[in-house]
């Protein structure tokens, strides 16, 4: 428990801008994640939250080894796997993996789900002959409450609740040690959403699973996560245990997100205090100055338009990157 | 007060190849001036259907069935199922308003948005083309656009996905109208930009005293705009109360369901209570209670008959054989 399982430090992934046809000129970066730094560790829920675009696709991707880093170390289990070439990578691929917000996108529509599952099995060598592999197949179509006889069928076939639940079980087919789950559920009705949030809690518990858990819906976060780390154009603002971030919330932005998430609950709707923020996001191509926020801060000082703010540190499991914390001495 | 819009046995299908889809049947509801109603459901329960049929928006192979759209906003009662074509044209925009999810399906690309807010006010104000960029103009301040009379030359694809929302907005409010739809008018938003959509439209609602039916999937959204809600499922309703009474004291066994079966930002609970199985396909459903196949109350009865929409407490509709009672409730609500 006490050595991470997952260790990020100052991870880069930049996207040049090119311009020209022939001769392509590099004329500037999409810094999508920019110097990120985090620890998980085992059987933990790590969420990454944000508006659309902030860089939480491209962090999971980036720790996946599906994008190379521009700069920083991902450890995973102990080894700095952010050199590393495919023959080094294999056994990573195993150990992680991940299911997408569509489920329609990610499953083959010419494969049977039978040949779904049993192709990652025969292909990392987890059983040796056809027959073990169908078996294991069915082992996990019950674990994930799908029925032996939905094997030999095609995705068309299934709900959007049931193909995730058939990527779940591709995913635990290798028997990983980290899911990264990117939406995993926002393309479901809520009541279907509950069956498979429950799934995810049962087997991190029974299989000891670590999870990246990305989500625009802070509720859902709140329920499944331990640790959240709320990015803004690709730098994390807040990070933290998710119960004190999200009761103590420091940076305004975090607040205002917060305060824009809406409540179950019409008298609370009704009397809830809003921070509406003005303004769009801002493009990752042309950052503002000084920190990224300030043009949408209802705090801003002069300081704030100079210079980007270091993270402080505001209790054992509470990090954040705004001066208000120097003036208000939180 | 009489009401400005009332559905009464409303049915819309769809006459598929694989066989008749009952998207919508037998829907009642009545809207007020300055009042908010809100429709729940989730995909495919028929939200949408209802309010296109109001708006005679149902094509091939769609077919409002039967029903009747009572509108009084015109000094007189009409059935808007079968006022003549331009008459319905004079009332779409004027009248009645709607705003989808996606603002790009109601703009042009290839006109700016002042000659779409101005084609709107012309075709229904009688004012010359000064007048209309004038009432252009101030809707773009309405809805907090800045430097409006810049704007009013720009194309949408220049415009961030809130700001063309807010232009929407301004077009569907510029000639003032007595009833605003908006289906999932912020579903495709980041929840800052939902924040601020969902503020402004709570604001000019009250100033201009619209009725509006406002259509989601999100339960905290609908908490905070709706005084009285629908929920639908399976293309029935299956209560009807005000927003209270659907939160505090639900008695449909789906409404009781479903609010425990979301995650609260406000609490930390440990567990969310999953409801079984998968919402129903609609093609050949037969008369019986849509959500029997799911349903931990269910009665032999349950698959055999439709239960009537039923008021069972003052205002508050619920259509069940084997509804949630009082006693049941506070068992069930101790998870903190
Ligand atoms: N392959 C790519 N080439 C260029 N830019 C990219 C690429 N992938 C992502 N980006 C840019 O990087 C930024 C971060 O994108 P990313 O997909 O990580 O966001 P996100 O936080 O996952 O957003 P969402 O919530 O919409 O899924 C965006 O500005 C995006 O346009
Ligand atoms: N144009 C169409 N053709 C065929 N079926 C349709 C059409 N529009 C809607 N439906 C069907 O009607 C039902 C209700 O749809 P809709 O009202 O759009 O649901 P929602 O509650 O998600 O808005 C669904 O089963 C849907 O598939
Ligand atoms: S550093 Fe300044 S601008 Fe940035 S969030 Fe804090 S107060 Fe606002
Ligand atoms: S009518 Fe029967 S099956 Fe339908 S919701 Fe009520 S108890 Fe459940
Ligand atoms: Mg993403
Ligand atoms: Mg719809």
């Amino acid at each position: 428990m006490n050595e991470p399982i997952i260790k990020v430090q100052n991870l880069k992934k930049y996207f040049p801008i090119t311009k020209g046809f022939m001769i392509k000129k590099h004329v500037g970066d999409v810094k999508a994640v920019d110097d990120i730094s985090f620890e998980v560790y085992r059987k933990e829920t790590f969420a990454l939250v944000g508006e659309s675009g902030c860089g939480k696709t491209t962090a999971a991707r980036t720790m996946l080894r599906l994008i190379d880093p521009t700069e920083g170390k991902i450890e995973i289990l102990g080894q700095d796997i952010s050199n590393y070439n495919r023959t080094q990578l294999l056994p990573f691929r195993r150990k992680m993996q991940i299911v997408f917000q569509n489920p329609i996108g990610s499953l083959n529509p010419r494969m049977t789900i039978g040949q779904i599952l049993t192709e990652p099995l025969l292909f990392h060598k987890i059983v040796e002959t056809k027959q073990e592999a169908y078996d294991k197949a069915i082992e996990l179509l019950r674990m994930v409450g799908l029925k032996p006889y939905h094997m030999d069928r095609y995705p068309h076939q299934f709900s959007g609740g049931q193909k995730q639940r058939i990527a779940i079980a591709r995913a635990l087919s290798v028997d990983p040690e980290i899911l990264f789950l990117d939406e995993p559920t926002s393309a479901l009705d809520v009541s279907v959403q509950a069956q498979i949030i429950n799934l995810f809690l049962k087997f991190q518990e029974e299989l000891n699973l670590t999870y990246i858990f990305i989500s625009h819906d802070l509720s859902l976060v709140r329920f499944i996560s331990n640790k959240v780390a709320v990015m803004y154009l690709g730098r994390i603002v807040e990070i933290g245990d998710v119960d004190e971030v999200f009761e103590n919330p420091v940076h305004p932005y975090t607040k205002a997100l917060l305060s824009a998430s809406p409540i179950p609950d019409p008298k609370i709707e009704k009397q809830r205090k809003r921070i509406i923020l003005t303004g769009g996001v801002p493009s990752p191509i042309a950052r503002p100055s000084g920190c990224f926020f300030h043009p949408r801060c209802p705090f801003k000082t002069e300081k704030c338009e100079k210079e980007y703010p270091k993270m402080y540190k505001i209790s054992e499991n509470h990090q954040v990157s705004c001066y208000l914390v120097e003036k208000e001495g939180v | 007060m009489e009401p400005i819009l009332s559905v009464r046995n409303l049915s819309t299908w769809f006459y598929m190849e694989e066989g008749v889809v009952k998207a919508v049947n037998d829907v009642n509801f009545d809207l007020h001036e300055n009042e908010v109603v809100g429709i729940v459901g989730e995909t495919g329960s028929g939200k949408s259907v209802t309010v296109r049929s109001i708006m005679r928006l149902i094509h091939k192979p769609g077919k409002i069935v039967s029903g009747k759209i009572i509108y009084r906003g015109r000094g007189k009662e009409e059935d808007i199922l079968s006022l003549p074509d331009d008459e319905m044209t004079k009332i779409r925009g004027k009248e009645i308003s709607m705003v989808f999810q996606d603002p790009l399906t109601s703009l042009n690309p290839l006109y700016t948005i002042g000659d779409q807010l101005m084609e709107t006010i012309i075709q229904h104000q009688n004012v010359d083309r000064k007048t209309a960029w004038e009432i252009g103009v101030e809707m773009l301040k309405k809805v907090q656009i800045p430097e409006a009379e810049k704007r009013m030359m720009a194309y949408p694809f220049e415009f961030s996905g809130g700001m063309r929302q807010r232009a929407v907005i301004a077009i569907a409010l510029s000639c003032n109208p007595k009833v605003l739809i908006a289906d999932e008018p912020t579903t495709a938003l980041d929840v800052t930009i939902q924040a601020q959509i969902l503020d402004l439209m709570r604001d000019l609602q009250k100033e201009f005293k619209t009725g509006m039916l406002f259509i989601t999937h999100d339960l905290g959204v609908i908490a905070s705009m709706a005084d009285r809600i629908i929920v639908m499922y399976g293309g029935r309703q299956m209560e009807v109360a005000s927003a209270e009474d659907i939160f505090y004291n639900p008695l449909h066994p789906y409404t009781h369901m479903l609010l425990r079966a979301i995650p609260r930002l406000d609490k930390k609970q440990d567990k969310l209570e999953a409801i079984p199985g998968q919402p129903p396909r609609m093609i050949e459903v037969p008369d019986v209670c849509p959500f029997a196949p799911r349903c931990p109350r269910r009665l032999d009865k349950c698959s055999k008959e439709l239960p009537e929409l039923a008021e069972m407490e003052p205002g508050h509709y619920v259509r069940c054989f084997n509804p949630v009672v009082e006693s049941e409730k506070s068992e069930a609500i101790t998870n903190e």
